[in-house]
């Protein structure tokens, strides 16, 4: 069936290619063979300390008459609340001026010399010529000695920010960014996040304060690359850096975020998208310069670290044409790593999508890795390593790591080596730790009205949750808890809505006759319920039993076409919660736990959202209308027998009174087979004087 | 500062000598019969080699009712071959610890990959792969189809002012095939037929419409030898190659739009119709439009951003391209600041340029620039491959890469006046206003 289109005439090829060339053309025929493999060289540097405590890498690289330097400030997390922004803006006042310097002079001086140069709360970075070096390192030195701070600079970048911020959040990557960083870390540093709010309440003394804070040289390392040496290094670091005093910089402690106990589905809305950007992620426990941190690599590279043939890119992009590319992160931090992966696909295959990057995340952790596989992505880490080195900054990159993370000092240069022993079972064995599937959030930045509903299933709880630009979750006016509403509230009304506490006492059997079809087969069901727990489920289908159900109050079985099976202790507990004739009466004794969550809108109506959890530990999620207080909905796990769980959902309508008792008379139910079904109630009848063997269990 | 600066520049003068000197790039040219030029740069410094392989066709060279096709074939051309299996092309590379990609532009289309050195061979044989025989199932063109529409999303759609390119281009030119963007349209891709492909194919993706080039740990001789194995019996393209030859006439007068589009913030996109990147003049726009916005200290940036706070983002390029160019200027407002306000600001640095000519400093300033950008071009294998192929394909000489500063460093400080005159007239632009959509009366 697969038609090939020749671009090359076939015609063409036959005759000239075999005809004239003949054998010598066979060498097209398969890939040729490597030659001996280049041995990787890890580029040599030098390194030394100032009395001040300044850690300073030198890498000697002649190839170009430039320079850099690189003055990384190891600012420990700070936790910035309601004045988040404030390092930030510290770092970018700083080259806003100093005591001598307007900032427009120190532009001036930057661009004359055709030098690049940026201030941030973590340091300075800066490059130039190397015949210009001196009168960069003037206005480096500047800088961080004797940053103006000014008021009205300050006023200037806070309004810029406002801007610089309106015009990032018409920017789905760049929201999908910031809210995934809220939504994974949490109540950690790492997790705040520049807010319009924040940024008004930031003040000009703040920024000063972070500078004398954490610019101190004790907790900062000076990187000088490229066209220097380290005779030149010494003398520039002693020159410009050595006056820099020292001083204690506190740490903060600060919990470790977790992912989340069930993955949930949260969701910002942007006008008009065309795709939706996708960010699975959650926190990780992984920590730079660990045996761990070098599987993970292999890890991540094999599921979508950059290659255009990792297995996301190719089931997503090459397969399912889903999206131009796709990629995953597993990140190592001294503090909290994350794990994320995602990418922009359009609105109708976003659910497909997220199915296909949770079944590769799955699939990870399953399934052991081919070996060929395996090597190839080994193949690809030694060639990025070695191309890597072909910037002397990557160089300069690992020796700062090496310092900063107290590593031993052969594990760049032995990087390689940790590579190649990496086995399958590793990758297997780190995958289980750190792919979790489910327990991420599915972060979802798209069109609400083209792709939110289709996600309510990834959710734990079935419902996506929404937030807004800053990540914060979005309240609906509509589903706020009135006053004075509580759980026993809504059961009570709901108990008084049905007949009232007392009627519903008095009935002591009930029994229900339901018919339903299904694949065009008519079914017959009889529900038979006596107080205080027992019931009886037959389903007969043209005159013969099919399936029966029976607990006794302790025990129960199901038979399904002669096929007997006991009621395991799950099932036992489920049928508990079922088998009263009006469970709700027993709902507000000690034993049950009622908790009211919150308004949901069901088949457009709203209904008071309660979680009920039985005395043996069972929940059920319960709605109750919010206008004629009737139940209108419960969805509950139920063990399938074979130690796995379904989620059943049954909805009530159609209610009518007997006997002064409304009773539904239709009843849906989904999640028992792969399509919803409909029961419609034929007749109901109270107190018809039920046998109690009716219900006996014969062991 | 203003004490030293004659001196200084003296100093640069003689240092700027000196350099060019030392970080000049060495490579070898030859072409083989059937018209590949091949170009070979060594440097054993890191065991890596750069491959490049640049075809000289671009979506200027498309059909007007196949846009998007120079692109599209792009994607395909990592499908496979009568050698490869559909998947496969990406597969060798990734096993041999490369990486690959390809880029295209109005002009060019250029693969390349990256490999340790000892996999030379391998990447030499998939580009011949690639040239000689290029074959593409319905799968891969379906699925290719749906990747290229991605990105279009991805990049035009999905993105605030993304379709900038798209609207400017289309109301910059009236006849030449610049007036279509590289993604081109959607419907035309779905249109295409199993006999464009293989004219596109046999048209362009021949021998003589290519520059090889090799950059990296690369033993010469044997390169040499491999050359000729794989592209030697490569044959010679049959046709003549599709160049258009369209004059495009003058723009006229100022043509102004606005589009609506999910922004927060009003932006502003100016194109300016200037020289292509092979007249002199092209020279003295490309500094003229570093003055305005390179750097924190350039006009634009210094004025609108720093100064006025009108601004939140400024820019300004030139498009280099072999037919005739276009500069673009854009800004995006601040909060709160009309779009028309931002127009007149961006106006008066224009006015600025034409009226007054340059201080003797501010002109140094620029030459550094050029200078400082000129020596980081060439700072990875890839970038020297890039380049030498690019100058080679659109300017017919690899050795710019060392000697075109020259043409930059004789521009004068006239020459910027001059071509601020001549080329940055409001009748000579298109202005496009982009405004929230919510506006949108």
């Amino acid at each position: 069936m697969i038609k090939y289109i020749h671009l090359f005439s076939l015609l063409f090829c036959s005759l000239v290619t075999i005809g004239l060339y003949g054998q010598e053309e066979d060498f097209r025929k398969q890939a040729p063979k490597p030659g001996p493999a280049p041995s990787i060289e890890f580029g040599e540097y030098e390194q030394f300390k100032l009395d001040n405590g300044l850690q300073v890498i030198v890498v000697e690289n002649h190839k170009l008459p430039r320079v850099s330097f690189q003055l990384l400030i190891d600012v420990p997390p700070i936790k910035e609340g309601e004045y988040v922004g404030t390092a930030d803006l510290a770092g970018e006042m700083l080259s806003r001026g100093t005591a001598s310097q307007s900032k427009a002079e120190i532009d001036e001086t930057i661009d004359y010399i055709g030098a690049n140069f940026s201030t941030s709360s973590t340091g300075i970075t800066a490059s130039c010529l190397t015949k210009h070096q001196d009168k960069l390192l003037e206005i480096m030195a500047d800088v961080l000695y004797h940053p103006a701070f000014s008021e009205e600079e300050f006023e200037k970048i806070q309004t810029q920010r406002l801007s610089e911020l309106s015009l990032g959040q018409s920017n789905a990557d760049f929201i999908a960014r910031n809210v995934g960083q809220v939504l994974r870390y949490d109540e950690h540093p790492y997790g705040e996040i520049l807010t319009k709010k924040s940024l008004k309440n930031i003040t000009v003394g703040q920024c000063k304060e972070y500078y004398s804070t954490y610019f101190k040289p004790n907790i900062a390392y000076l990187a000088i690359i490229g066209d220097t040496n380290l005779e030149q290094a010494k003398k520039i670091a002693q020159k410009y850096f050595a006056k820099w005093e020292k001083g204690t910089v506190e740490k903060e402690f600060h919990a470790r975020p977790l992912p989340p106990i069930e993955s949930e589905v949260d969701f910002v809305h942007k006008d008009g998208a065309v795709q939706s950007v996708i960010n699975i992620t959650y926190p990780v426990n992984l920590k730079p310069g660990t045996e761990e941190s070098v599987v993970a690599n292999v890890l991540n590279t094999m599921l979508g670290g950059g290659m255009l043939n990792s297995r996301l890119n190719k089931n997503i992009r090459e397969d399912k044409g889903y999206s131009y590319g796709v990629r995953s992160t597993l990140r190592y931090d001294k503090y909290v790593g994350y794990f994320s992966a995602g990418g922009s696909v359009r609105n109708e295959v976003t659910d497909s999508a997220i199915v296909e990057f949770l079944s590769e995340m799955e699939r990870l952790t399953q399934e052991t890795v081919p070996a060929e596989e395996l090597k190839s992505v080994k193949n690809y880490i030694f060639g990025s390593f070695a191309r890597s080195l072909e910037r002397p900054e990557t160089v300069a990159q690992y020796a700062l790591n090496t310092a900063r993370y107290k590593l031993p000092t052969d594990f760049y240069p032995d990087y390689l080596k940790k590579v190649s022993k990496v086995t399958a079972g590793d990758v297997k064995t780190m995958a289980q730790k750190y792919i979790l599937p489910e327990r991420s959030h599915i972060l979802v930045v798209g069109n609400m009205g083209e792709v939110a509903d289709k996600l309510n299933r990834f959710d734990a709880k079935g419902k996506v949750h929404f937030y807004d630009l800053d990540g914060q979750a979005i309240k609906d006016e509509n589903t706020e808890i009135p006053e004075g509403v509580t759980a026993e509230s809504v059961i009570t009304d709901y108990i008084n809505a049905i007949g009232g506490k007392d009627r519903l006492t008095d009935v002591k059997d009930a029994t229900i006759e339901l018919t339903t079809s299904v694949q065009g087969m008519n079914l017959d069901m009889t529900m038979m319920r006596k107080s205080p727990d027992k019931m009886l489920i037959k389903v007969d289908m043209n005159g013969m039993t099919v399936n029966e159900t029976k607990f006794d109050g302790k025990k129960g079985y199901a038979s399904a076409m002669g096929q007997k099976q006991e009621m395991g202790e799950e099932s036992i507990e489920e049928m508990k919660l079922q088998a009263p004739i009006f469970p709700e009466l027993d709902y507000l004794g000690a034993d049950y736990k009622t908790e009211l969550i919150d308004i949901e809108t069901i088949d457009g109506k709203r209904a008071y959202h309660l979680q009920v959890t039985s005395p043996g530990g069972k929940t059920a999620d319960i709605y109750y209308d919010l206008e004629n207080k009737l139940k209108v909905k419960t969805v509950a796990k139920q063990s399938n027998g074979n130690g796995g769980e379904a989620t059943v959902t049954a909805t009530m309508a159609d209610y009518r009174e007997v006997e002064g008792i409304k009773v539904p008379y239709e009843l849906t139910s989904a999640g028992v087979a792969p399509f919803p079904i409909t029961l419609k109630v034929a007749s109901v009848s109270f107190n018809n004087g039920l046998d109690a063997n009716l219900f006996e269990i014969n062991e | 500062m203003k004490r030293y600066s004659l001196f200084f520049s003296l100093l640069l003068m003689s240092c700027l000598g000196l350099r060019a000197q030392e970080n000049q790039i060495n490579f070898e040219e030859f072409s083989l019969d059937n018209g590949l030029d091949v170009i070979l740069h060594q440097d054993k410094s890191t065991p890596i080699v750069a491959i490049a392989m640049m075809y000289h066709v671009g979506s200027k060279n498309e059909e007007p009712d196949r846009t998007g096709f120079a692109h599209f074939f792009e994607h395909l051309l990592f499908e496979g071959s009568e050698n490869i299996d559909r998947g496969e092309f990406a597969a060798y590379i990734q096993d041999a610890g490369g990486t690959l990609n390809a880029y295209t532009t109005a002009d060019i289309t250029c693969y390349f990959e990256v490999l340790p050195s000892n996999q030379l061979e391998l990447g030499l044989w998939l580009e011949s792969e690639r040239m000689l025989h290029a074959k593409v199932d319905q799968k891969g063109i379906e699925t290719q189809r749906e990747v290229v529409k991605e990105e279009m999303r991805m990049r035009y759609d999905n993105r605030p002012y993304g379709s900038f390119q798209t609207e400017v281009m289309k109301r910059a030119y009236q006849k030449y095939p610049y007036k279509w963007t590289t993604i081109g349209s959607m419907d035309h891709l779905n249109a295409a037929e199993e006999k464009d492909y293989v004219k596109f194919y046999e048209s362009f993706y021949v021998p003589n419409n290519a520059v090889l080039v090799i950059a990296g740990d690369v033993d010469v001789p044997q390169a040499k030898e491999w050359i000729n194995q794989y592209f030697g019996t490569i044959p010679k393209g049959k046709g003549v190659i599709y160049r258009p030859n369209i004059v495009e006439p003058d723009l006229n007068g100022e043509i102004r739009d606005t589009i609506f589009d999910s922004v927060q913030l009003p932006g502003i996109f100016q194109a300016y119709r200037t020289p292509s990147m092979n007249e002199d003049d092209f020279y003295a726009v490309s500094m003229l439009s570093t003055l305005l916005s390179q750097g924190e200290s350039s006009r634009l940036q210094k004025a609108l951003i720093n100064e006025q706070q009108k601004a939140v983002a400024v820019g300004n390029f030139v498009l280099d391209r072999e037919g005739p160019g276009v500069t673009v200027a854009y800004a995006i407002s601040s909060a709160g600041v009309s779009i028309e306000e931002v127009e007149a600001a961006m106006d008066a640095e224009v006015q600025k340029a034409m009226d007054e000519l340059i201080s003797e400093e501010e002109f140094q300033k620029l030459r550094n620039q050029i200078e400082s950008d000129f020596v980081q071009e060439n700072t990875s294998m890839f970038g020297i491959a890039d380049n030498l192929a690019t100058y080679k394909t659109l300017k017919g000489d690899a050795n710019l890469i060392n000697t075109e500063i020259d043409r930059f460093m004789a521009v004068s400080r006239e020459d910027i006046r001059r071509v601020a005159r001549k080329y940055f007239k409001k009748e000579n632009r298109v202005s496009l206003h982009y405004l929230p959509k919510q506006v949108k009366p």
